[in-house]
């Protein structure tokens, strides 16, 4: 089952994931797209770690190239996140950018074919009705449509606010 | 204490006006009595760090408006990161308080905690 979950900055996506995953099959596998830059990104990684502590995950800190990654066995994947893994996609180190789409696609479907339950957490980016330019403006564009075919993917899809849970496609998985 | 959610100029406080609260029970300052407060946010930016110590007070309000600030790309400026994320940090603690939750779509109430409340009196 594909779980995806998506809302804003500090809407409790990540602990209501983490919820969710508790009630599915080990091993529990946190997948880590998010390359921590600098002591705020240190900051953030270590409060995830927190949250996470006792949940009985292994951490995989991958920050690209999903299509190819094997998992050791069968059971959950958190995968954090899709804003993440699509910069990383479509900026290499050297800055160089490619299309995202396909990459994070086949990616996500790679992990959804050697897991039980696979819970995805995106972020809806396109809505602050900001005019970027270039490179900021494709990846907003290329996540809007990442998320429409993950969301076509999933059997159920939730929409956090304010850590409430709102049902946007199929059901709370029991 | 009933949160009250929605983007900017979706209809919050006329949601509050459909209530029964007039102009003049409504107050964007936190240290006002006045049964609604509005504009939480603006008090977030103001000063993020450490709003969490603000929920009490806020509990105390018959309702509490704020806009939702965490969509969209997130900042460049560190300052507007923090406020974002002080922001959403408050609602949730807010929202696990509160003993309904109305996200406002469009001018449209929507319960999606408890109960839509009826008007006063």
């Amino acid at each position: 089952m594909m779980i995806l979950l998506t809302g804003g900055s500090a809407c409790g996506k990540s602990s209501y994931a983490e919820s969710l995953c508790m009630r599915s099959p080990t091993p529990r596998f946190y997948l880590a797209a998010m390359q921590p830059y600098g002591e705020e990104g240190a900051r953030r990684v270590e409060r995830h770690r927190r949250l996470r502590a006792g949940k009985g995950f292994e951490t995989i800190e991958r920050y690209r190239d999903y299509g190819s990654l094997v998992l050791p066995e069968r059971g959950t994947v958190l995968l954090e996140c899709i804003c993440n893994l699509t910069a990383n996609e479509m900026f290499d180190d050297e800055g160089r950018m490619t299309d995202p789409r396909e990459k994070v696609i086949e990616g996500v479907g790679n992990l959804a074919s050697q897991c039980v339950d696979l819970f995805v957490i995106t972020n809806d980016v396109g809505s602050d009705g900001v005019e970027y330019e270039g490179s900021t403006a494709e990846y907003v564009r290329a996540i809007g449509e990442i998320n429409a075919r993950l969301a076509e993917m999933a059997d159920t899809v939730i929409e956090m606010v304010a850590g409430i849970p709102i049902v946007i496609k199929g059901k709370i998985p029991q | 204490m009933i949160l009250v959610l929605g983007a900017s100029g979706a209809g919050k406080r006329a949601f509050a006006r459909s209530l029964g609260y007039n102009d003049d029970e409504m107050s964007c300052r936190i240290d006002s009595a006045a049964p609604v407060l509005y504009g939480l946010e603006e008090i977030v930016r103001a000063r993020p760090e450490g709003s969490e110590a603000l929920l009490e007070t806020l509990c105390k309000r018959e309702l509490v408006l704020c806009c939702e600030v965490g969509s969209g790309v997130i900042p460049d400026n560190l300052a507007d990161r923090v406020f974002r994320e002080a922001a959403g940090r408050l609602c949730v603690l807010l929202a696990q308080r509160a003993e309904a939750v109305v996200r406002i779509v469009a001018g449209i109430p929507v319960a999606i905690k408890g109960e839509l409340p009826c008007a006063r009196c």
